[in-house]
Order: C-alpha cells, then structure tokens, then sequence
C-alpha cells in the first residue's frame, strides 16, 4: 500500500490494519521519520515538502517491488506526507512485514534509504532566518549504494 | 554591539590583545574571478605570457596573509602557522574560485589575513592574464567560516543568491507566446527549487521549434529563449521524460510532458 497524503498518519493503526487476521508473519518492522527542528540550519520552524504527482507514486511503487523482489515479504506499507509540516511531525512512513525478523529489517532499510535517493520530493525549510530549499546528501547516496546497484 | 576599533572619543586604535588568552584560531575566505572562456583554457593549458599562474598565485597569496599588518592600518602582525591557498577552476561559470584557510595560535583572529590572501591571488591572477584578457571581474571576496577566539566561531549560510519563498510571479521568465492547441507541442514543467530559481514552473514548446528531438535539443531551445536555462546543464538537475527518469538522448514526442527537478531530499 502506498499513499502520498497531506493528512497526518497513525503507524499503529496502520500497522495493526497490515496484520490483521494474518498469522503467517513472523516480524514487522515500522520506521517513522519526523521533523526535526534543525538541519542545515538551527531553529527549523517548518517545512514544506513539495512532490511531482504521478512520478512520486509510481517511483515509491517501484521501490516497494525492488524489495519484494531481493526480499520475501507479506506486506508494505509506505505513506508519505506532503505539504507543509512542523518539527516533531511525523514525514513519512515504511511497515514491512515477513516471516522473519532479517529480512522485515533489511527490505524496511532498504526501501528507506531508496525512497531519500530516488523518489521525487523536495523539502523546504522555513527557519528562524528564512526559507531555503535542503541540499541532498552524500550520505544518503552512500546509504543506498550499499545495497549493491 | 561596538566598533572595536574605535576609542571611546571614535578614533581609531589598535586593540590591545596582550590580555587575551591564546586559542587555536582557523579562517577560511574565498573570491571569484570572472573571465573569457578562452583565458580559462589558457590558464589551464599553462599558455600564458606570464608562464605559471596558478602557482604564482599561490604564493602570492600566501605572501599577502603574511603581511596583512602592513596593508590593513589597526591589525596585528601575526605569527601564521598555516597559509593555504587553493583554486577551482569552473569552466561552466569560466571562473576562478580561489579559496585561503589561514590557521594561528593566537591572541587574535586571523579572518583579515584569509580575506588578504584571497584579494591578492585574485589580484595576481589578474596580472597574469591581464595580457590576454582585461574584461576579468573579481568579486564575492568573503569570509566563508572562522572558529576560535571570544566572539564565537562564525560559518557563512547556504551560498548563492537568497531563494524567495512561495510561487514564481517575481521574476517570471519571458518565454514569448505559448503555442496554440493545433501545433504539437511539449509540456515542460520546472519543479521545486528550480521553479523559484527560474521563475517559471510550466511552459510549452513547438516541437517543430527543436533542431533534434530529444531531451538535448529541448534544452538548447530553452536556453535560446532565455539564458537562465544555463542552470538545465548544471550536473545537479535531473530530467524525467513522462515522469521516467531521462538523460539528453532520450527522445521527445508531441504531447510529452518533461520535468526538470533538483536531487530528490524527502524522507
């Protein structure tokens, strides 16, 4: 499942709706991100997060199929949050459930560090001494280099 | 907060730092010199009158931070552990960067002498090329980062022009008539910081206008209407062809609709 919303999410609720009536899987592993109210700036009041509707779904569903391919897994969920956002908010979302815990931590890692790299949306930041767009990370290409494409 | 190189009656003084403790003090500057593609390449080739100047430069530069005492009325003559003085070429821009880290164990900070040395590489630059080219520009001389001392270490915010917030109405982009409905045409949208840079974030194209069809020659027009466009070539923007990711060879048919977008940083 994968939803790009302006509404905030539940990641229990969310995580709870994937494993209902299922008895198959083993782990579930679900990461939330959140606003931090410093980045490249101190004092990180807001931020706008902008996306290319249409691209940003299909790049996510592409990820998602990535790692249900390198991985066996019995459920994704990933839930992005657009729109304008405040520290502490959570961004965005990723519950993967399988059989068993290394695979569930892996493909949720995995499908992170894809999604920083390669799905489109762009963060503006409003911070106490003005506006600016965030710098990508070498960090982040490092982090998705690491699984081997 | 107070000039420190004013008295109490406003005249000028040498500020007493016999006081002070000494702390491992770091400055880093940087300056531009603007000039012909072609002075560029000679700089780069090694084809100047003046034989090496990035070499020349440096030490020029290094020198300068050493004798900041003497140029500049109220400072201290300083004891420089380390003077560095580096250069990037930018053949995109047909610039210079020259940047100077000065490092001292001191009373004082050494930030005048980083923005000393890098006056005088460009200076000397300019002299050595001068034969070649005297349309050369210096400018954005400025002080980068500085750490040790009272007042605090100091680090210079995102650099580059300011980025407006909200929609592209400042600053819009002439882009002439958009093509009627008949004609084929492309849809070309530009998103997120790039929108704001360009002031524009949709516009339409002939396709009969494009010498090639593809993602190049797209580019080529846009930039033909209007010079800001020279940002598409810039390594760091990226190009979707019907929302998939695309290079300059991919092609473009009528009706396609092409993105161009900065790296992607949500998450």
């Amino acid at each position: 499942m994968i939803r790009v919303q302006e509404a905030p999410f539940d990641s229990g609720a969310e995580q709870q709706a994937m494993l209902a009536g299922r008895k198959s899987i083993g782990a579930v592993v679900s990461f939330t991100g959140l606003v931090r109210d410093f980045n490249e700036r101190p004092e990180v009041q807001a931020l706008t997060l902008e996306h290319y509707p249409g691209m940003t779904e299909s790049a996510l569903a592409d990820i998602v199929e990535q790692a249900e391919s390198r991985w066996s897994l019995d459920g994704v969920s990933v839930i992005h949050r657009i729109g304008r956002l405040a520290p502490g908010d959570p961004i965005v979302l990723v519950v993967v459930a399988s059989a068993h815990r290394r695979a569930a931590f892996e493909a949720c890692e995995f499908i992170m560090d894809y999604l920083k790299t390669r799905a489109p949306f762009w963060k503006k930041e409003h911070a106490s001494d003005g506006d600016y767009w965030v710098a990508e990370r070498e960090s982040d290409y490092r982090d998705a280099h690491r699984w081997g494409t | 907060m107070a000039l420190t190189h004013l008295n109490a009656r406003g005249e000028a003084h040498m500020v007493d730092v016999g006081d002070k403790p000494e702390s491992q003090r770091e400055a880093s500057a940087s300056g531009v010199i603007l000039m012909q593609p072609a002075t560029l390449a000679l700089l780069a080739d090694g084809g100047l009158p003046k034989g090496d100047v990035l070499a020349t430069a440096r030490i020029a530069g290094i020198q300068a931070a050493k004798r900041t005492h003497e140029l500049i009325p109220l400072c201290h003559s300083l004891a420089l552990s380390k003077v560095t003085v580096d250069f990037h070429l930018d053949s995109a821009r047909s610039s210079v960067e020259v940047t100077a880290t000065c490092r001292l164990n001191g009373r004082t900070g050494v930030e005048m002498e980083a923005l000393t040395a890098v006056s005088i590489a460009c200076l000397t630059l300019y002299d050595m090329c001068k034969a070649v080219d005297k349309s050369m520009e210096i400018g954005e001389i400025r002080l980068n980062s500085k750490t040790g001392g009272k007042s605090g270490d100091y680090q210079r915010l995102v650099t580059g022009t300011p980025i407006v917030t909200g929609e592209c109405a400042a600053g819009e982009v002439s882009l002439g008539p958009r093509c009627d409905t008949e004609s084929p045409c492309i849809r070309v949208k530009c998103l997120a910081e790039l929108r704001e840079r360009l002031g524009v974030g949709e516009l339409s194209v002939p396709l009969a206008s494009l010498a090639r069809a593809d993602v190049a020659g797209l580019k080529k027009v846009l930039k033909e209407r209007d010079p800001r466009f020279a940002r598409l070539d810039e390594g760091r923007v990226m190009c979707a062809v019907n929302q998939v990711m695309a290079a300059d060879a991919t092609p473009i048919t009528d009706e396609d609709e092409v993105a161009f977008f900065p790296p992607v940083t949500g998450g």
